[in-house]
């Protein structure tokens, strides 16, 4: 994960370049030399988890008298003129489009994902780098950036299986040999090239059964992406040019609420307008589900006395009193829809450690209200039933990623916004929900016999 | 929910030794052949693993033949007749009121982990029964009626001519045992029958939770944790040792009105991160000593209960099952097909049952402090009877303040600093087990 502001090296090498106007060159000739990037220092760049700013005193060491002082000098000077934590208050806007809330101010960007890996870039991955993509894509930079490296070690993958489902096929031809069967005298590779062999689940190369070859596919992709770089070919490489930075952050809106509500550092506005924390709930539970859209979509905007009574099983409500519960823990809670969970959780962030446990979140209803009516009992049965091949599917998926699932019950009180208050008393329903967390895993009989 | 190769030489008996065989396909296919063939020597066999796989057929003539051998193999082994050897032969005869099966003369030392003694004879229940007639080492009778003795006079004469009886078949005892609701225990299930197999073919001991008469099972209590640490240390360090608390440590309270309205952080001065990590606590979690309760009703058609004690092999040779140590894994059997996941008062019902277990004070790494969290129970869920099982663990994410320093989380991913930057990230795949 190559960072900008982490390496200041390799930046300044950029501005150098550009400023000679010579960076071809230039840099095919440092190129040889800056083999070895040197990695940034994370636990410099990341040393706070949340972007507030705290103000510890000096470390006080018995045998040394001028700690003492170092300390008395900071307690006076910090209750003369007491330091604010909140130096800076980002703003952002909600897009009911994307449902999420953009970040566009490149400061705000970078220091929202420093300190405590806040959102995600718009056109990466995860973190926003996609003008070190670009530069690299010019020439420009050295610093390999993770989606490269994902991509390097994805094709290198592919060519390793290639390569033993070939010897295998190898094999299986020279036994047919053997047994002076007729085998046809094309070479392996042009069948594979051709994509007349497949391969199977244990990699040895068989035919394709269906009509169209596999490998047509990837000659399809192959021209998208030749078509693509094509047209963003097409104006011409500048490399001394100024590239704009056409990236934005993605929060999710359990994120912005939480900078928002809790820590206070992050301003929201909708249509140009800043939203309240009490009245943010709202608009994020009314855009948690997609149907929300459509309603947005519709002519006649909904008007601010409009207003719809906040479910207590919301989705956007459950997935807050989960993300709040952990990072209030101190966990980097992340989105985890890429491995089909709703959370995935960091320890200190996913520039140290792999995320080790993947969050489902589930809705229970063990609130008495909830089984009064028997109508109420049947649907909230209803919302709460999994099946067990839902379960056995989700720690499939876990398991090949090798995370721990864990199942989060949030226990769901009767409803709480039924009068449709216009700023809701956040504290109050926070502490209505109630959280319960476990850890399924695959027990195998043959590994704990002994 | 099939299980990788490894769990497929289940067959295998129950003392036999554990299989490392590297060679594949030809010593399988060996060794099916000797078992065809010698017949008295068996105890010092044992299947081996199976070979690689093929997938799809690649008309060579080495598939065919080596698919012919082996399912010739397969065959031969299967068509082999079993009988009961003189020494080993154990004649039990089947109890109709209680659904159960008495021994006599006990023999062999399958007993040890099996069966109850009461009156003078050996009692087995309808699964341990069931699994001992299917091994062939139990040769079950029914009772003969006879019009002249009634029931009472044949315990009083505590001599019946076992020989006497029906030989019970095999069909004969899966009708008997299974699903009989009046008889000891209650009801034993398909599903519970086979994860009893399963587990005793796999060489694990097995015995019956508790009491099954009841609605639900006990309530277990915290585990009694070392009382406070606090060493009578003296009145000046410890006023002193608070004043610097005080000093370093601000104590903030959040007003409602941040509460309510946000943002709960106001701008001020704050000493640490961890101190406002400290603020953030609104959602309510159980707790570490929290005692726990049970949520629902008791209802004896609760499927989320313990069902099986289970033991690791390892224990079996100094087993006594009149003086049983702790269980190593609590089984619960759940059908798969006719419940649905448990819901969360279930599971809590189903926890509350279980021992607490906290995890071993000098574990410093915080995964696998969270993984093995303080009460676990295992779920055999069976589907169509194919058992599959998974750890239930109940996580104690409070406990674990990661915002606090000193927290290890195992291997990270670069290591630093001090790692040559050689390989860019460190990010390879090697983790785990």
């Amino acid at each position: 994960m190559a960072s900008r502001v982490g390496n200041p090296k390799a930046e300044a090498q950029v501005s150098e370049g550009t400023a000679k106007s010579q960076p071809n060159s230039n840099n095919a000739d440092s190129a040889p030399k800056k083999q070895r990037v040197k990695r940034p220092n994370y636990n410099e760049i990341h040393a706070k988890p949340l972007p507030l700013e705290v103000y510890p005193l000096p470390t006080f060491i018995p045998h040394n008298p001028i700690s003492i002082v170092r300390i008395a000098v900071s307690l006076i000077s910090h209750s003369i003129r007491r330091p604010s934590s909140h130096l800076v208050i980002h703003k952002a806007y909600f897009s009911p489009e994307t449902q999420s809330i953009h970040v566009t101010d490149p400061k705000s960007i970078r220091a929202l994902w420093e300190q405590g890996f806040w959102g995600k870039g718009s056109l990466s991955r995860s973190e926003p780098h996609w003008l070190d993509q670009e530069k690299r894509r010019r020439g420009l930079d050295a610093v390999q950036t993770s989606e490269e490296y994902t991509r390097g070690r994805r094709e290198e993958r592919r060519q390793m299986k290639l390569e033993r489902a070939k010897a295998q096929r190898e094999a299986i031809e020279e036994q047919l040999r053997k047994e002076g069967k007729v085998v046809s005298e094309t070479q392996i590779e042009d069948l594979v090239d051709e994509g007349l062999f497949a391969e199977s689940p244990k990699g040895t190369l068989y035919s394709t059964d269906s009509d169209k070859p596999l490998a047509s596919t990837t000659e399809t992709e192959n021209a998208i992406i030749s078509a693509v770089s094509k047209s963003a070919g097409q104006n011409p490489l500048v490399p001394d040019a100024v590239i704009e930075d056409q990236e934005h952050l993605q929060l999710t809106l359990e994120e912005a609420f939480f900078l928002c509500y809790v820590l206070g550092v992050l301003e929201v506005s909708n249509n140009h307008v800043a939203v309240q924390p009490t009245e943010l709930i709202r608009l994020f539970c009314q855009h948690s589900l997609f149907l929300a859209t459509e309603t947005l979509r519709s002519p006649v905007p909904l008007s601010q006395d409009d207003v719809v009574a906040i479910a207590p099983d919301n989705a956007f409500v459950l997935k807050y009193i989960v993300f709040h519960h952990f990072r209030s823990l101190g966990w980097v809670v992340r989105p985890g829809t890429k491995f089909g969970c709703d959370y995935l959780l960091y320890l200190r962030g996913p520039a140290f450690h792999h995320a080790e446990f993947a969050v489902m979140i589930l809705p229970a209803y063990s609130h008495p209200y909830w089984s009064e009516d028997p109508v109420r009992a049947a649907a909230s049965r209803k919302k709460e039933n999994r099946d067990w091949w839902w379960l056995h599917r989700l720690n499939r998926v876990q398991t090949q990623a090798r995370k721990t699932l864990m199942l989060v019950h949030v226990e769901v009180p009767p409803p709480w916004d039924e009068n449709g208050a216009k700023r809701i008393d956040i504290s109050k329903v926070l502490v209505n929900y109630h959280v319960r967390e476990t850890i399924w895993k695959r027990w195998s009989m043959n590994r704990n016999r002994d | 929910m099939a299980d990788e190769d490894e769990d497929a030489p289940n067959l295998q008996a129950q003392d036999a030794e554990e299989i490392e065989d590297e060679e594949g396909g030809q010593e399988y296919l060996r060794a099916l052949n000797k078992l065809a063939g010698t017949p008295q020597n068996i105890s010092s066999l044992s299947l081996p693993k199976r070979g690689e796989k093929d997938f799809e057929s690649h008309s060579t003539q080495l598939q065919v033949s080596t698919l012919e051998t082996s399912r010739a193999a397969m065959h031969s082994v299967l068509s082999w007749q079993r009988t009961h050897t003189v020494k080993n032969h154990v004649i039990a005869m089947y109890h109709e009121a209680s659904n159960m099966v008495f021994v006599e003369k006990v023999k062999t030392s399958m007993f040890n982990t099996m069966g109850r003694s009461k009156e003078g004879k050996e009692w087995l229940l309808p699964e341990e029964a069931l699994f001992m007639i299917e091994r062939g080492s139990l040769d079950c009778r029914w009772p003969v009626n006879t019009d002249e003795h009634d029931g009472e006079k044949e315990n009083d004469e505590k001599k019946i001519d076992m020989r006497l009886g029906a030989p019970m078949s095999l069909q004969g005892a899966y009708a008997a045992f299974l699903g009989f609701e009046g008889g000891v225990g209650g009801k034993l299930t398909l599903e519970m029958y086979i994860v009893y197999a399963g587990l005793k073919r796999a060489g694990y001991v097995v015995f019956r939770h508790g009491n099954w008469d009841d609605d639900r099972g006990e309530l277990e209590h915290l585990a009694p944790t070392a009382s406070e640490k606090d060493a009578g240390s003296g009145i000046v360090s410890r006023f002193f040792a608070q004043l610097w608390r005080r000093i370093t440590h601000p104590t903030h309270t959040i007003p409602a009105a941040n509460l309510a309205f946000g943002p709960l952080i106001k701008p001020g001065l704050y000493r640490s991160h961890a101190e406002i990590y400290r603020l953030l606590h609104l959602i309510p979690a159980p707790a570490k000593f929290t005692p726990p309760h049970f949520i629902l009703p008791p209802d004896p058609s609760n499927p989320y209960r313990i069902h099986f004690n289970v033991w690791k092999t390892s224990c079996s040779q100094k087993f006594r099952k009149t003086n049983r140590p702790p269980p190593d894994f609590r089984i619960c059997v759940v059908n798969a097909r006719e419940t649905s996941m448990p819901t969360a008062a279930q599971l809590n019902d189903l926890l509350a049952t279980v021992p607490d277990d906290p995890p071993p004070s000098t574990s410093t790494n915080i995964f696998q402090k969270l993984k093995h969290g303080r009460r676990n129970v295992i779920l055999a869920i069976v589907d169509n009877g194919i058992p599959s099982y998974l750890t239930l663990t109940d996580a104690s994410f409070s406990e674990e303040k990661v915002y606090d320093r000193g927290v290890k989380g195992g291997r990270g991913k670069g290591g630093g600093r001090g790692r040559g930057g050689a390989r860019g990230r460190g990010r390879g795949r090697g983790r785990g087990k």
